[in-house]
C-alpha cells in the first residue's frame, strides 16, 4: 500500500497541470450542478408557498379604465353587489376558500407599502387604484371557474389569476437551472475526457516501469490502482472545492444577500446545501472512476 | 515444466507464421539453448512461454499452467513463479541497484523485512555486494546485467528465460553472465536461453534447439551451435 501511494504521489508531481486542470473542471462542473439543483430545490420551495397564496383578484372598474370593458365608468354599489352575490351563490361558493373586498383607500394603503420608496407612489391616488375582490380557491389550480364567470360581466375590469405571474417567474427560473445542468454536463464529458488523458499521458510517462511490474509478476490490480487513484483523488479534490462552493453560495449570496433583500421569500439554506454536497461528492468520485477505469482498459492492457 | 506441442503463431498481416508446428519438452533442472538466425522464431517462442502472446494453434504448458486458456488475471501470479532477464537489462534508470531488486519484490506485494532480508543476499549471489547504492548508468553492462539476474532469481523462481542476455556484452563479461547463469542452474533452476553466441553454446555442451523459419531443425542434448 505504501508503494501505491508514493506511485500516486509521483504521478501527481509528474503531471502537475494535468492534475490542476482535473481539479478545476470537475470543481467547477460540479458547482454548476450543485448550484442547479438547488435553484431546482428553490423553485419548488417557492411553487409551494407561493401557489398557496395565489389568488385569483377580480378587479372592478374604475374611473381610469378603458371605456370599452368599463363604458359605464366607475362600478356602481349595484354591480358590486351583484358580484358578491355571485360569488356567494351556490355554485360558485363550494369553490371558494374566502374572498374579500378591497376599496380604494385599502388598495392605495396596500400600493403604498408595496411601492414604498418608489417614485410612483407619489403620483399614484386612490382613484386609479381598482376595487378588487380578492378570491382565496379550494383549489388553486380551479382558477378557470372564476376567471369564465367573471369575464365580460357588466363592471368587472379584468380577472386575473395570480398564478400566472408565478408561472412566468418559475419558467424563467427552470430554464436558468437548465441550462446550468447543460452547461454542467458539458464540462462533467471534458471532466471526463481530461481525466482520461491524464492516464494515458501518465501511462506513458511510466512505461518502463510498468513494462518491468508486468514481467515480475505484478497484478493487474496493484498496476491499475494508482492511475484509478490519481484520477480519484484529483476528481475528489475538485467536488470537495465544488461542495465548499455551492455551501458558500447557499450562506453568503442565498442568506446573506438574497434573504436580506427579499424577506418575504422562503430560501434554501445550510441543511438543503449540506443535502447537496454529499451528492456532488458521490458524482465526482464515480466520475472519475469510470473515466480511469475506460482509460486504463485502453492504454493499460496487461 | 515445459510443454509445448504443435504450436503455430501467425502475426497478423504477415503471411508466413512466426512459428509452425513446432512441439517442446523441456523437464525440471534442464539447460536449453534456443539457437537460429534474426526471425527464425525463437523470440516469438520465448513471448509464448512468458504468456506475452498466445499461439494461433496448439497448446502451451509452463509450470504447470495451461497458457492458453488461462485467465488474464492468474497471468501475473504466473510470471511471479519464472524469472526473465534480457539483451538490454531493463532497469530503471532512476532507481539504485538494491532499489531495483527491491522493485520487483514490492509490486508483488512482499514485506519489507522479506525485501530487507532477500535483497542483499541475491547481489551477493551475483557478485554485486557493495554496490548496492550505485545507479545503473554508474555500472558497466555486465553489471547490470547482473542486477537483472538478481532481480530475475530473487523469488527463487524454477524457470529463468533469458533472451540473448549476452547479446550486449564483451566476451569476457559474456563468460562471467554465464557462469553465473550456470549457477543459478545447478541450484536447480530450469534455464532456457536464446543465443546467438557460437562460443558460448559450444563450450557449455547443453541441450541445443535450433530453429529456422519458425520450425525446429534440431533438438540434440550436448549439441553445439
Amino acid at each position: 500500500m505504501k508503494f501505491v501511494f508514493s506511485e500516486v504521489a509521483q504521478g501527481f508531481r509528474r503531471n502537475l497541470s494535468m492534475v490542476v486542470s482535473v481539479v478545476l473542471v470537475t470543481f467547477i462542473s460540479l458547482t454548476f450542478v450543485g448550484t442547479a439543483s438547488l435553484l431546482q430545490m428553490q423553485i419548488g420551495q417557492m411553487k409551494n408557498y407561493w401557489y398557496d397564496r395565489a389568488q385569483v383578484a377580480v378587479y372592478m372598474c374604475s374611473d381610469v379604465s378603458a371605456t370599452d370593458v368599463c363604458p359605464q365608468g366607475e362600478a356602481s354599489e349595484d354591480l358590486k353587489a351583484a358580484v358578491k352575490a355571485k360569488l356567494e351563490s351556490q355554485t360558485l361558493s363550494q369553490y371558494i376558500d374566502k374572498y374579500y373586498f378591497e376599496n380604494h383607500d385599502q388598495a392605495y394603503a396596500t400600493f403604498q407599502e408595496q411601492f414604498k420608496g418608489n417614485a410612483v407612489a407619489k403620483y399614484v391616488t386612490a382613484k386609479q387604484l381598482n376595487e378588487t375582490y380578492w378570491v382565496k380557491l379550494k383549489d388553486s389550480t380551479k382558477s378557470q371557474i372564476i376567471t369564465e364567470s367573471f369575464s365580460g360581466v357588466a363592471g368587472v375590469e379584468e380577472v386575473r389569476d395570480q398564478r400566472s405571474y408565478l408561472d412566468q417567474i418559475f419558467s424563467i427560473l427552470n430554464a436558468a437551472s437548465l441550462a446550468a445542468i447543460g452547461i454542467a454536463t458539458l464540462m462533467l464529458f471534458s471532466a471526463a475526457l481530461l481525466i482520461s488523458t491524464t492516464i494515458r499521458l501518465s501511462a506513458f510517462s511510466r512505461r518502463r516501469e510498468l513494462g518491468i511490474m508486468r514481467l515480475v509478476g505484478a497484478s493487474n490490480f496493484y498496476i491499475q490502482l494508482p492511475f484509478i487513484l490519481e484520477g480519484v483523488v484529483a476528481a475528489t479534490i475538485g467536488s470537495i472545492l465544488a461542495g465548499g462552493a455551492v455551501l458558500a453560495i447557499v450562506q453568503f449570496f442565498v442568506q446573506g444577500y438574497l434573504a436580506e433583500r427579499l424577506p418575504f421569500t422562503s430560501f434554501v439554506g445550510l441543511t438543503d446545501g449540506l443535502l447537496v454536497v454529499p451528492v456532488l461528492i458521490a458524482a465526482g468520485i464515480v466520475l472519475a472512476a469510470l473515466a480511469s477505469g475506460l482509460a486504463i482498459r485502453r492504454y493499460l492492457r496487461i | 515444466m515445459i510443454s509445448i506441442s504443435n504450436v503455430s503463431k501467425q502475426y497478423r498481416g504477415s503471411a508466413r507464421p512466426a512459428l509452425n508446428n513446432v512441439s517442446l519438452e523441456v523437464a525440471k533442472g534442464d539447460f536449453v539453448f534456443l539457437v537460429g538466425a534474426s526471425g527464425s522464431g525463437k523470440s516469438s517462442l520465448m513471448r509464448l512461454m512468458l504468456r506475452e502472446d498466445v499461439p494461433s494453434k496448439g497448446s502451451v504448458h509452463v509450470l504447470g499452467e495451461n497458457l492458453v486458456g488461462i485467465p488474464s488475471r492468474r497471468v501475473p501470479f504466473f510470471r511471479r513463479r519464472l524469472g526473465v532477464v534480457f539483451q538490454d537489462f531493463r532497469l530503471l534508470p532512476n532507481k539504485t541497484v538494491a532499489q531495483n531488486v527491491a522493485f520487483s519484490l514490492e509490486v508483488i506485494g512482499k514485506s519489507q523485512g522479506f525485501i530487507q532480508e532477500a535483497v542483499p543476499e541475491v547481489l551477493r549471489l551475483v557478485g554485486l555486494e557493495g554496490k548496492a547504492d550505485r545507479l545503473p548508468s554508474e555500472l558497466s553492462g555486465g553489471e547490470q546485467q547482473r542486477v537483472a539476474l538478481a532481480r530475475a532469481i530473487v523469488n527463487k523462481p524454477a524457470l529463468l528465460l533469458a533472451d540473448e542476455p549476452t547479446g550486449n556484452l564483451d566476451p569476457a563479461t559474456s563468460q562471467d553472465i554465464m557462469a553465473l547463469i550456470e549457477r543459478i542452474n545447478l541450484a536447480g533452476t530450469t534455464v532456457i536461453m536464446a543465443t546467438h553466441d557460437r562460443g558460448i553454446v559450444d563450450r557449455l555442451k547443453k541441450r541445443v534447439v535450433e530453429l529456422k523459419d519458425g520450425e525446429i531443425i534440431r533438438d540434440q542434448v550436448g549439441g553445439s551451435y
